[in-house]
């Protein structure tokens, strides 16, 4: 594996459910450097989460099918693995913290056992090394009076800090690529911060890589070197989170920035997207944003490719790059093609 | 641990009271004269009056009650009104009968019925699946006392394997008291690992649903640790509660197995007893048998607290 290549490279990366006629996820393609952070931003059902899954192997299959697509991670192909291959990768190499700290964490095991195995599955350590790892990690993610909580269950932890053991778990390994899917959602305001600033915390120590998903653009700005804004199932932007957030190429994207509520000029409503996403069945064959779209034109009947225009800042819009005005295929282009 | 199976101890002595109260008026209410039952040809006037005032028939009947119940906590449960052996002497001797034969049966439920189920649970819409789900049904559907006779058919008479019938007591003969258990236990126990069956698989089916099994993937367990280690342990409440509620039935329910292998359990105790209006005998088996159930109860709540951390606070 070349030096350079990057840590994570998803190419073209789709999933269908069942018989859907339409990919839920369509066309993923994303790529991750060492100790990286990307955020893949995006409302419910856009295909965030699946993407995560489908990473981790997590997926149902059924119902869930892999369409098309390649994820190259430390020389393998993480969507081709067997099973094997794949439990001896995850929860090592890569590992993953989900949305739900109520309900993630087993309710019958002791929250040190649940770390514990972790170690003990890839390291092949001794019970009482990986003990200590699971009380070194439970120091690390700041849970007070670490040598209790390892004998705890987790209903006697508050959200925060079985987060906070969620954290420990994933990381007890040194992983090379964290995958986080809304870590902070469900936790009250004031602890979503505290937990952000740890895992980036333990992300520098690590030198960990990290795909955080989320739908909060705050959590974005805080956290993500590279930003991907997905929409319905596709990535309609992606790009640094500086050049993302300044220069906003994508309706969809100005969308989401202006909704965004702040805490600067009150007056007025908050802006929103009008309409809905379209449902899997109704799903337009060129852009999925078409229905919602204030530029909408007929060329965009057909789907448009992610193009970069500016360092590492691609969009998928026939309008973009905003400024100059790049025309749409005429619809006599779009219906041949 | 202790002071919780203290208090839900305590907390059991109302009900069984209740009980008792419940049984001993529901024998009073059945129709039927237990002393023309007891005289049997002999219809002398006198001699009935005799006997209702030896039985203490003419009292009133809460002074009946507390006679009996008096008895009771003394452990007396009476005297037969038709054999004259005391009561606690025939539930003593048929109850360990019926208490092997049902935890035989159980034993060989669980061991068909969890792992199919949790197999079948792991394997959902699969052939392994609907296969199993077929075994589940016509487990229930075959009527105990026929494949009952089948298995003697077979087993016994044409490949010679094993005793069509007898018992003898645990104690002094093990091997051939299990020889001749094995086959009703079977009977038994096939029936009820359907019910296991399906109940472990729609217990498993919402655990394998659950955040933690994903999270337990994640971790790169295998499959094995997954199912047996975290999936498992979470689904096994409902399957206590059911195995629990079973057992309870196998040892009231047991009656038709038991008269086809010609086994001396508690189920032709009780229906003996019943149609000889032996009130003392029918009272005492009650009450045995609801004690019995109660005591299940507290064994269930106790394996839940084990199982389920949670429950441990309350």
């Amino acid at each position: 594996m070349p030096e350079d290549a990057p840590l994570l490279q998803i190419t073209d990366l789709s999933i269908r459910f069942g018989a859907a006629a339409t990919n839920l996820v369509d066309g993923v393609s994303l790529s991750l450097d060492r100790g990286e952070t990307l955020c893949i931003v995006g409302e419910s059902g856009c295909g965030k989460s699946l993407t995560a899954l489908a990473l981790m192997g997590l997926l149902p299959t059924p119902p869930a099918r892999l369409m098309s697509g390649t994820a190259m991670f430390e020389g393998r192909d993480l969507l081709s693995l067997s099973l094997q291959e794949l439990q001896n990768v995850r929860g090592d190499r890569m590992a993953m913290i989900f949305q739900e700290p109520m309900t993630s964490l087993n309710p019958a095991l002791k929250v040190g056992e649940q770390i514990a195995e972790a170690v003990r599955r890839h390291k092949g350590v001794s019970r009482d090394a990986a003990r200590n790892r699971a009380l070194d990690m439970l120091q690390k993610v700041r849970i007070p009076a670490p040598e209790k909580r390892l004998d705890e269950y987790p209903h006697q932890m508050s959200g925060g800090m079985r987060q906070r053991a969620m954290i420990a778990m994933a990381m007890a390994n040194d992983p090379a690529l964290l995958i986080a899917d809304e870590p902070t959602t469900a936790l009250d305001v004031t602890v979503q911060a505290q937990v952000l600033d740890l895992m980036r915390q333990l992300q520098d120590e690590s030198a960990s890589a990290m795909i955080m998903i989320t739908h909060d653009l705050g959590v974005v700005a805080e956290m993500a070197d590279k930003v991907a804004v997905m929409y319905a199932g596709r990535i309609v932007e992606a790009g640094p989170v500086a050049a993302v957030f300044e220069n906003p190429q994508h309706p969809y994207t100005i969308g989401l920035m202006s909704s965004m509520p702040s805490l600067g000029d009150r007056s007025g409503k908050l802006v929103t997207i009008p309409g809905i996403v379209p449902p899997a069945d109704a799903m337009p064959e060129g852009c999925r944003f078409v229905s919602r779209c204030p530029f909408a034109q007929p060329g965009c009947a057909l789907a448009p490719p992610m193009r970069e225009f500016d360092r590492g800042h691609a969009v998928a819009c026939w309008r973009a790059p905003l400024e100059t005005g790049v025309d749409a295929p005429s619809p006599e282009i779009a219906g041949a093609a | 641990m202790l002071g919780f199976l203290a208090r839900r101890i305590l907390i059991a002595i109302p009900t069984v009271i209740l009980i008792s109260v419940f049984v001993f008026t529901l024998q009073k209410l059945l129709p039927g004269d237990p002393v023309l039952a007891m005289a049997g040809e002999e219809r002398d006037p006198e001699v009935l009056a005799f006997l209702r005032e030896k039985y203490r028939l003419n009292d009133p009947l809460y002074m009946q009650y507390f006679h009996w119940i008096g008895g009771v906590l003394q452990g007396d449960l009476g005297i037969s009104l038709r054999t004259r052996q005391p009561v606690l002497t025939l539930i003593g001797e048929k109850l360990p009968v019926t208490i092997q034969l049902a935890v035989m049966a159980l034993i060989i439920a669980v061991f068909i019925g969890v792992p199919t189920g949790i197999l079948s649970a792991y394997r959902k819409g699969t052939w392994i699946d609907w296969l199993a789900n077929i075994v589940a049904l016509s487990g229930l559907s075959i009527p105990n006392f026929w494949l009952g006779i089948m298995l003697i058919l077979l087993v016994s008479v044409n490949l010679g394997w094993l005793p069509a019938s007898g018992y003898a007591p645990l104690s002094e003969d093990p091997l051939r008291s299990i020889q001749t258990m094995i086959m009703p236990a079977f009977v038994l126990g096939t029936g009820l690992a359907a019910t296991l069956m399906r109940h472990t698989r729609s217990a498993m089916l919402g655990v394998l649903k659950s955040d933690y099994v994903r999270t337990a993937r994640a971790k790169g367990l295998n499959e094995r640790v997954v199912i047996l280690k975290h999936a498992l342990r979470n689904a096994l409440v409902p399957i206590v509660t059911v195995a629990t509620l079973l057992f309870g039935e196998l040892l009231a329910g047991a009656v038709l197995t038991e008269q086809i292998f010609t086994i001396p359990g508690f189920g032709k105790l009780v229906v003996d007893a019943v149609f000889n209006r032996d009130y003392a005998v029918v009272q005492g088996i009650v009450l045995c048998t609801a004690v019995a159930f109660i005591a299940m109860n507290i064994l269930a709540d106790a394996a839940y607290r084990i199982l389920n951390p949670r429950m441990r606070d309350t």
